[in-house]
């Protein structure tokens, strides 16, 4: 559905093609912990790897430079079915916490993940999200509105058997998130449309399908409106506070940010050319 | 409600007693003399008695008075006032041919009545504008338009240029009951709110009522748009057109068999393509409308007229995406006289609104809509000359389609699914008095009774505790409950019953003979709400009934104002204050989706909410130079509070400003005739900035930067203040005299002085610098326009 907001979005363009850059005074709130856990199992690859990266900010004013790293946190997760540990470090001082022994996810396990920053306990739930290899994404030939999009033609069959979410990166920080509501069980295709100012040809990009739970979902369907990829215009809706699957066992009113996820992902890639239309 | 019964009753019999006096009825019909269109709201006035009263919506008029011989006189804004003796002395039947001022110039010194204040009659709070003078406003493109115009006026706002729906007196849109010949029109907005669905060259009369809405109104808390179209000239053939820069229309009337029967038949299309020069494909995007009417004056006592209305909006990019909506009226109306005392209205009206959508590159089709069959039978009686009742019923039957997914072709995958069709019956009758207590009192004052049925549909959610919201306390937000199972009914179940009485009441005492105060209460309900949770309506957005999980609005509104004609009517002032209190306010849950929702209250949280303010409308009616000045301080909030001590609601549970809270809006509109070949007018608008929200922070997930907002200020913060100038000037050719070809040309230029006014506010992160801006959206810059009309 969110293409119907992408309408929207293009029709005010369309009357109003007038926008400028303004100068506004936004109102300002203290830091707060920004916890962004997204772990994928790579389940298609032989052997089946993970990326499992805890990455911690500190949120910042609405129009500062730069997000500040955490990097004095103490980070962990436990398997809660035998609790054991697995510790995190932030080797690069970047921000960027890893397991210090490799590490894969495992199926209907619940991890508990702790991070402790600042006298603070910050703890949230995740188990693994099974997912589906992706058939086939090819290029297309197809526009949409300007004439100069480029088409991605992306096929996966999805499981019928229980309720499916889904998350598409399409790099570039462009996301998609699908719920299989309307083709529960189906072989799948549908098309996505790189606008002309968001890849510049040739080039080859990989595209990652992840398997999300459906409060990941809703929550990641916000979290792209709110970050503007649709924002603006007077079909916005009203934006909102965002809160996440992560909770400050301290202090509950100083609730952090992000989210602690585990899904299966696969992965594609393939050369886009320049086409003629 | 029993007490108010009583009171009732006891004016009720006073009037009874009064009829024992030998009086006789003076009854009839006034029409346009050119034409032979009815006329609305004509003025019959005996001087002597300082008794009158007006034309009803088919021009009928009926008074009871002592026998005798009496001055009379018949007025009627635009018009040239007809003066003469009458002797009565038994019932009489007379209509009134009116000539309009401007048909007349050359030959009679006219006194220009238009849009005179009445100060006498009890109804207040309503808005007036003639069809002439919603042409000569300037507007955006040069495009006619009655909503448009209406805003300039005190009391109304929209959401902002490019928007659809307005907002009365603080109310939400869905909140205005829009009638087209009293058909219910469920979206008034063409190009996703850039132009209004009506044509202004069918539209006969518009009353914008925004309190002491009378009793034969109901199903719509804020506002009554009531538009009469013309019945079509039933003495000679006539054309009227215009040709403008986004659209053209045609207007043909005239006579089936003369003075007793006429058609009307009016179109209106947008330029196809037209604006297909930004793009090279293959594209469309535009309108249209057909008006059609056709009515048969059997006799004197029966009337019938036939209308239809069909509207449709196609926005296609080639065959990827094609948008198209629409709403269709049809409408068969049977005025009977029972007496001369008794006038009748009967309605049958089929409406329609329809959405459709086909996304091929997603492959789908979708198709949602509102469905109603609409059956009135209105009587105005006209018991004697202190004296006049209006009683009725009206049934609407109601048939949602909340939304149908379709594959669009073979190898799409998408699984079609149909959401639960709701149905519901929603059944009023009512009555009202118009009691004049004595020369200075005038009381308005009746009771309608609402019932609405929500009617058994294939499948209804259930939930755990009849909960369908959760609050979550470890994440301390609000989620959508599962439903636990589903119950199924047969189509002639009854899943829920509302029942209200809506009292209404109106008064008018007359301080002196230019000078009145007015006071009004009403109570109305609604038992539809539009799920939307953007700035302003889409025509996406579809309509729930109340039933299990959402209660009905109600609302109370008390007004009170002071009107005051000076120099006999050539200037008028009209303040007014209204207070409205409002239950059952719906909001939603954050990051609740409303599209294609088959578990919408799973997302609803109810509120309340409450506008107050002051209006005031200064005008000049007469001379060359005319015009009128509107100001309005008001304010118009919402509460959602949560259930138990532990959920915080929305806002934290503290009152917030809705998102078409308008602190101050000021308006002035000016013409000026310089001679018969110019006449040029003007606005000027300021109004305070929309509510917004501004982030109060940023972080950052999965690589997206996204700011942070704070739900203990929803709606805290404010758009720049709106503001501009638009300008119009109006020829009439020379040559139009001795001519059947009536030609003008009207030039307008809208945001005069190119005010960048801001539509939206958006924060993002700028693709190449990386850094966050707050980016302003201006949909109108200056827009010059030249239109065309005519008439043969």
């Amino acid at each position: 559905m969110k293409n119907i907001k992408i309408i929207f979005v293009f029709l005010t363009l369309l009357f109003a093609s007038c926008e400028k850059v303004v100068d506004i005074d936004v109102p300002t709130i203290p830091p707060k912990l920004i916890i962004d856990a997204s772990f994928e199992v790579f389940f298609d690859e032989n052997p089946v790897t993970a990326n499992n990266v805890v990455k911690l900010k500190l949120s910042a004013d609405y129009f500062d430079e730069t997000i500040p790293v955490v990097t004095n946190a103490t980070v962990f997760l436990t398997n809660l079915s035998d609790n054991t540990v697995i510790n995190f470090t932030d080797v690069n001082l970047d921000g960027n916490y890893e397991p210090t022994s490799s590490f894969i996810p495992e199926d209907n396990i619940t991890y508990e993940l702790t991070v402790i920053h600042d006298n603070q306990t910050y703890k949230g739930k995740a188990t693994k999200v099974k997912s589906t290899p992706l058939t086939s994404v090819v290029q297309g030939d197809k526009t949409l509105f300007s004439g100069e999009e480029t088409e991605l033609k992306v096929d996966f069959t999805d499981d019928g058997t229980v309720e499916n979410h889904y998350l598409f990166d399409f790099t570039q920080n462009i996301y998609l998130a699908l719920e299989d509501r309307y083709f529960n069980g189906s072989d799948y295709n549908f098309s996505y449309f790189y606008q002309e100012d968001e890849i510049e040809l040739p080039t080859n990009v990989t595209i990652k399908m992840t398997g999300i739970s459906k409060e990941y979902y809703t929550y990641f369907r916000v979290l792209i409106d709110q970050s503007g990829q649709n924002a603006g215009g007077p079909f916005q809706s009203v934006p909102s506070s965002l809160l996440g699957n992560m909770i400050n066992t301290t202090n509950e009113e100083n609730f952090p940010l992000g989210y602690f996820h585990i899904g299966e992902s696969d992965t594609f890639s393939l050369d886009l050319v320049e086409k003629n239309n | 409600m029993l007490h108010f019964k009583k009171i009732f009753f006891i004016f009720f019999l006073c009037s009874f007693s009064l009829l024992s006096q030998e009086k006789i009825t003076l009854s009839g019909t006034v029409y346009d003399n050119i034409n032979n269109e009815t006329l609305i709201g004509v003025s019959i006035y005996f001087p002597e008695l300082n008794a009158g009263t007006t034309t009803n919506e088919y021009g009928f008029y009926s008074i009871t008075i002592p026998k005798g011989n009496y001055k009379i006189q018949i007025s009627y804004l635009g018009y040239t006032t007809i003066q003469e003796t009458i002797n009565l002395v038994e019932k009489t039947t007379k209509n009134f041919n009116l000539i309009e001022e401007t048909e007349s110039l050359n030959e009679i010194i006219i006194e220009s009545n238009i849009e005179k204040l009445n100060i006498r009659t009890p109804q207040m709070s309503v808005n007036k504008l003639t069809a002439a003078t919603i042409k000569q406003i300037p507007v955006v493109l040069g495009e006619a338009d009655i909503i448009k115009s209406l805003i300039l006026l005190p009391g109304v706002t929209s959401a902002g240029e490019g928007a659809s729906g307005f907002n009365v007196r603080g109310g939400a849109a869905d909140q205005n009951l829009i009638l087209l010949d009293e058909a219910i029109v469920f979206n008034s907005s063409h190009l996703f709110g850039f132009f209004s669905v009506f044509n202004p060259d069918v539209i006969k009369d518009v009353q914008l009522y925004k309190g002491g809405i009378p009793a034969k109104y109901g199903g719509r808390l804020s506002s009554v748009l009531d538009i009469y179209q013309k019945e079509g000239n039933s003495k000679s053939f006539n054309a009227t057109g215009g040709i403008g820069l986004v659209s053209s229309r045609l207007l043909l009337e005239g006579p089936l068999e003369k003075e007793k029967s006429s058609f009307l038949i009016g179109g209106r299309a947008s330029y196809a393509h037209l604006f297909l020069p930004l793009f090279d494909n293959d594209n469309k995007a535009y309108f249209y409308d057909l008006n059609s009417k056709v009515n048969y004056r059997f006799n004197d006592k029966n009337n019938v007229f036939l209308s239809t209305y069909f509207g449709k909006d196609v926005f296609g990019i080639n065959d990827s995406f094609v948008n198209s909506y629409g709403n269709t009226v049809v409408n068969l109306r049977w005025n009977h006289l029972f007496s001369d005392k008794l006038f009748s209205n009967l309605s049958l009206i089929y409406s329609d609104y329809f959405y459709g959508l086909i996304l091929d590159f997603v492959g789908f089709e979708w198709d949602s809509g509102i469905t109603n069959f609409n059956f009135k039978y209105d009587f105005k009686h006209y018991l004697n000359e202190k004296l006049k009742l209006s009683y009725g019923v009206n049934n609407i039957y109601i048939k949602f389609n909340p939304g149908e997914i379709i594959p669009n072709r073979d190898d799409s995958g998408i699984v079609a699914e149909k959401l639960i069709d709701k149905y519901a019956n929603e059944f009023a009758a009512y009555v009202e008095a118009e009691h004049k207590i004595s020369d200075k009192l005038t009381l308005q004052y009746g009771v309608r009774f609402s019932n609405f049925l929500r009617l058994g549909q294939d499948e209804l959610n259930t939930y755990q505790n009849d909960q369908a919201v959760i609050y979550n306390d470890e994440f301390k937000k609000y989620e959508s409950a599962t439903p636990t199972g589903t119950e199924s009914f047969k189509r002639s179940d009854v899943i829920s019953s509302f029942s209200n009485f809506e009292p209404r009441f109106s008064m008018s005492y007359i301080l002196d003979d230019n000078t009145s105060i007015k006071a009004s209460y009403n109570r109305m309900a609604q038992y539809l709400h539009l799920l939307s949770n953007t700035a302003s309506p889409t025509p996406l957005d579809v309509w729930t009934p109340s039933g299990k999980y959402v209660q009905p609005q109600l609302l109370d509104q008390f007004a009170v104002g002071y009107f005051k004609s000076i120099k006999e009517g050539d200037y008028s002032l009209e303040t007014e204050a209204f207070y409205k209190d409002i239950k059952n306010r719906i909001d939603y849950i954050n990051g609740a989706n409303l599209i294609a929702n088959n578990e919408i209250e799973t997302v609803i949280l109810n509120g309340k909410a409450r506008a107050y303010g002051l209006e005031v409308l200064f005008k000049k009616n007469e001379g060359n130079f005319k015009g009128w000045l509107a100001y309005t301080l008001s304010r118009s909030e919402q509460l959602t509070a949560g259930r138990n001590a532990n959920e915080p609601g929305i806002n934290q549970g503290n009152w917030y400003s809705t998102p078409f809270d308008k602190t101050h809006d000021f308006s002035i509109n000016a013409s000026y005739e310089l001679n018969e070949k110019w006449t040029f007018n003007s606005n000027f608008v300021f109004q305070t900035g929309q509510p917004t929200n501004y982030p109060v922070g940023q972080y950052e997930v999965q690589g997206l930067n996204v700011p942070i907002y704070d739900d203990n200020r929803r709606n805290a913060d404010r758009l720049p203040a709106y503001h501009r100038l638009d300008i119009s000037a109006t020829l009439t050719p020379e040559k139009n005299k001795n001519r059947k070809w009536q030609g003008e040309w009207v030039f307008g230029i809208y945001n005069l002085y190119g005010r960048q006014n801001a539509a939206s506010l958006a924060f993002r992160q700028n693709n190449e610098t990386f850094r966050n801006e707050a980016i302003q959206t201006s949909i109108f810059g200056i827009v010059p326009s030249v239109t065309y009309n005519f008439k043969f």
